[in-house]
């Protein structure tokens, strides 16, 4: 058997490197589509706006995609390595789901982003244009394969067990899995809203910083991030509630977890809690009474939230991951939904240029969306333990053989090289915004002093 | 019959990738030995290329793990330190080569880091090769080894014996694509590194049998012609490519370098087939079932014409020799005379704070009726009122990007000064 510090340790890894990885994606997808709609703009208005925007956020775009691609690259075989047992069991399901995802989508985003990226001047624009298209909708593809290959790991339908092997049985099924119908959508509009907010947040800091040069563009930028956030974050808290309405009914303990209640005594909401797992009780909560409730849509106050003391004890998930990830995707979600109402408003009152505190908070939410993805996903992934195909094969069961050493190396070999790659990323992607986008050659007569900065 | 079919697709994406990231590998390792503003254009060289290039391992990984996951379940773990320093090193090699090409000037310190990184992922590969064809220790369908399993003369040579392929790939690829080499220099290197890839590859091929004593008989007659045959071709390549560096037509040499990785992996696959994993792990019982290889050999099949086909496109935008990227400069942005003058209104007065407290109400108002807070009414008023808000939403957004476009906010201000 396994020891359990193995099992810990590949958790502890898994995490660590899907945390990483998803942190590009969560900005690429949306800025390929954003690319992809700025340069068709410019192929069809000519306006040299458009390709200032296309120029400027490829930079920041392609060094992203190629650490994601990186990152992505040891996803792939980490299923094999630290998760042999879960490989070999789930390989003609998730594996095969996988696979798609990387003939379609992978090589579709691989074979064009070199045209997108070095074919300036060897290829004609329409060309170019379609090379964008064709990367935005690998990313955008990529994205609908993994959300499948995931949600069967939450929701399994489909398939036969025999030898140890989930064995496919029906494919339509399996890919459009109930889960999958709810968590798709709520995926897909998170990577383009996180982008936006990171757009919109980039593009303020040159209107509080009042970059003459960038002007334009920054204007132009905001106005489009504030215009999506203004239309698709009521569209996702709405699609995050079915989300987590539907989880409620599959996954109960996960419902219990991220709700952060023991008893099922608890009409109120939780706002923080400090849970002892060993007692089943939180040792400290701070609610706001009836809420909860009313979210249940009961305005009589007497409904009370399903306690975690329900599950047998062998079946709880960690309320603290799941309780702290759902909560800073959700109060991170109400934040955002009232910074992009506050937008809407500045605009229809013709202010949101020259509102300086509301460009300075833009410039704190820069990175909310990948707050929340990360926050939504932690509360996906942990709120599922101790099962890695819900209800039928655990985490524990699905390790390597291993030896503690091996696993330890690798992970602290992960830890360090991510730490290190996620400063450079920042202090590049700092960079690339002092340095600027590129200024005509008849800009404005007073050069920019930062100028000085572009190496 | 159907895994068959996707242990050729694994064997086929390994052909690629050897073949295309052999080179990118190749010219990264090459680098190193190069001058430094030579550094810059290997490096620009592989850039446009090696995201698609570096797939194809994915997808060899994937088709192995969806199609044969026995075989998936067994080898990774066996080689589990090399091939997580492979991963690391292809990390650290992406972001060199990004780094290098997005900063705009030579950087030393990236150059190096991409032709160090490519070095380290060519010697993990060369030991992950060795170990699988040694056969790693397993029971039940599992691995059971120990942790330094792969460590073993042969699979250090098999590391030497990659580099020394993927060397001569880059060589290869470098006389296609730059015009910086003399002929006699591409003469002289290519030759010798392809005296050191035959010289490794006549050392591997008669040492494995010592290695794995109990696979790899030649007895059968359909195995040993499929073998010379493999090795003939092989031998032809070489000739080829003896011949061809530092001649015209520069594509020469990397073809028939391509042609003898290819021969060199066919000849591998003929003594081995059906065995995937030695000693005796095989096609049929590392398969998947038949409903999953049939999903997944249409899948990717009907795919594969596709991607060869916008791969083979991309590469033809860059074929020729390499030149410096030529981005036209921006042309000048629109003008506006006038900066947008903005309406200032006082703040403070009791109109503005009865505003701003509407808009609050309305604004938690909204939040609630989005987040189902009124019960039984979100039964009626949830689709139908996400719907009106986001209709909302759009129609005032389009109104005031209009607008602001007329008013010229998207505009440059030519000579205005900064507003304050």
């Amino acid at each position: 058997m396994v020891s359990s510090t193995v099992v810990e340790l590949s958790r502890w890894q898994f995490a660590i490197t899907a945390i990483f990885h998803m942190t590009f994606p969560a900005l690429t997808v949306g800025l390929s589509v954003l690319l992809a709609v700025v340069y068709t703009v410019y192929v069809r208005t000519g306006n040299p706006l458009y390709l200032q925007i296309f120029r400027f956020w490829r930079k920041i775009f392609a060094v992203g995609f190629g650490l994601g691609v990186v990152a992505g690259t040891v996803m792939t075989f980490e299923f094999g390595l630290n998760w042999g047992i879960y490989a070999h069991a789930v390989g003609p399901v998730v594996g095969v789901t996988i696979g798609m995802e990387v003939i379609t989508a992978f090589f579709l985003e691989a074979g064009f982003i070199g045209l997108m990226l070095y074919g300036d001047g060897r290829i004609r624009p329409r060309t170019m244009a379609l090379a964008s298209w064709m990367v935005a909708i690998g990313t955008l593809l990529s994205t609908t394969w993994i959300l499948s290959a995931n949600s069967w790991m939450q929701d399994p339908v489909g398939y036969r067990k025999a030898d140890g092997q989930f064995q496919a049985e029906d494919w339509i099924s399996i890919l459009f899995n109930p889960a999958f119908a709810h968590r798709f959508p709520h995926m897909l509009l998170a990577v383009l809203i996180s982008a936006a907010w990171f757009v919109g947040g980039i593009s303020a800091w040159y209107l509080v910083k009042n970059r003459v040069n960038a002007q334009p563009m920054a204007r132009r930028c905001l106005s489009i991030a504030l215009g999506v956030l203004g239309v698709l974050m009521p569209v996702q808290l709405y699609v995050g509630d079915g989300t987590a309405v539907f989880m409620g009914g599959h996954q109960p303990a996960k419902l219990q977890a991220f709700e952060g209640n023991w008893e099922s005594d608890n009409n109120g909401y939780n706002l923080l809690v400090v849970p002892d797992t060993d007692r089943g009780e939180n040792a400290f909560h701070v609610g706001i009474p009836y809420l909860g409730s009313v979210i249940a849509q009961d305005l009589s106050g007497e409904t009370k939230t399903p306690g975690l003391l329900q599950t047998p004890p062998d079946e709880r998930p960690d309320m603290w991951a799941t309780f702290y990830g759902f909560r800073a995707m959700y109060f991170t979600a109400l934040i955002m939904f009232g910074t992009a109402f506050a937008g809407l408003v500045l605009r229809m009152r013709r202010r949101l240029f020259d509102s300086p505190r509301f460009l300075r908070w833009m410039v704190w939410m820069t990175p909310a969306g990948i707050i929340a993805i990360t926050g939504g996903w932690i509360t996906a992934e942990a709120g599922r333990q101790p099962w890695v195909v819900y209800g039928q094969l655990r985490t524990a069961d699905a390790v390597s053989h291993l030896n503690t050493f091996e696993v330890a190396g690798s992970l602290a070999g992960f830890v360090l090289l991510y730490g290190a790659l996620l400063a450079i990323w920042a202090r590049y992607i700092v960079r690339t915004v002092k340095a600027g986008p590129e200024a005509p050659p008849t800009g404005p007569a007073t050069p920019d002093v930062s100028e000085a900065l572009v190496a | 019959m159907l895994e068959y079919v996707s242990y050729a697709l694994v064997l086929f994406s390994l052909a690629m990738y050897v073949v295309l990231d052999g080179y990118d590998l190749g010219v990264g390792m090459l680098s190193l030995a190069a001058r430094p503003e030579r550094r810059r254009q290997y490096s620009e060289i592989v850039a446009t290329a090696w995201d698609a290039n570096e797939s194809w391992i994915i997808l060899a990984g994937v088709v192995l793990w969806a199609g044969l996951p026995g075989a998936y379940a067994v080898v990774l773990p066996s080689v589990y330190l090399p091939l997580i320093v492979m991963l690391i090193s292809i990390i650290l090699r992406g972001l060199g080569l990004e780094m290098q090409s997005a900063a705009g000037g030579y950087r030393r310190g990236w150059a190096l880091l991409f032709g160090g990184a490519s070095l380290a992922t060519t010697l993990c590969q060369g030991l992950i090769l060795g170990t699988v064809l040694t056969g790693p220790a397993q029971r039940d369908g599992t691995f059971q080894g120990a942790a330094f399993g792969w460590f073993s003369l042969y699979s250090v040579l098999c590391a030497l014996g990659l580099v020394a392929v993927h060397l001569l790939a880059g060589a290869a690829w470098l006389q296609d694509k730059t015009e910086g080499w003399s002929r006699s220099g591409a003469r002289r290197t290519g030759r010798f590194l392809l005296l050191v890839t035959a010289a490794m590859a006549v050392v591997l091929g008669l040492t494995l049998r010592s290695a794995d004593p109990q696979q790899f008989h030649l007895g059968q007659p359909t195995r040993a012609v499929f073998f010379w045959l493999a090795v003939a071709g092989a031998a032809g390549a070489c000739a080829v490519a003896w011949h061809a560096f530092g001649r015209r037509p520069d594509w020469r040499p990397f073809a028939a370098v391509a042609a003898l990785i290819v021969c060199g992996l066919l000849g591998l696959v003929a003594v081995s087939v059906p065995v995937v994993v030695p000693p005796a792990l095989t096609v049929h019982q590392a398969a998947s079932p038949h409903s999953s290889e049939l999903f997944l050999v249409l899948g990717v099949g009907l795919s594969m014409p596709f991607v060869l086909a916008y791969n083979i496109y991309a590469w033809q935008s860059f074929r020729g020799k390499y030149t410096a990227p030529v981005e036209s400069p921006l042309p000048p942005l629109r003008d506006r005379a006038q900066p947008p003058t903005a309406s200032h209104e006082r703040t403070g007065t009791p109109r503005t704070i009865m505003r701003r407290t509407l808009l609050i109400v309305l604004g938690t108002a909204a939040v609630g009726v989005s987040q189902d807070v009124f019960g039984g009414v979100a039964d009626w008023i949830d689709p139908i009122g996400v719907a009106v808000l986001c209709c909302t939403a759009l129609a005032a957004w389009i109104t005031g990007d209009r607008r602001d476009e007329r008013a010229g906010y998207f505009d440059a201000t030519t000579g205005a000064e900064t507003r304050s």
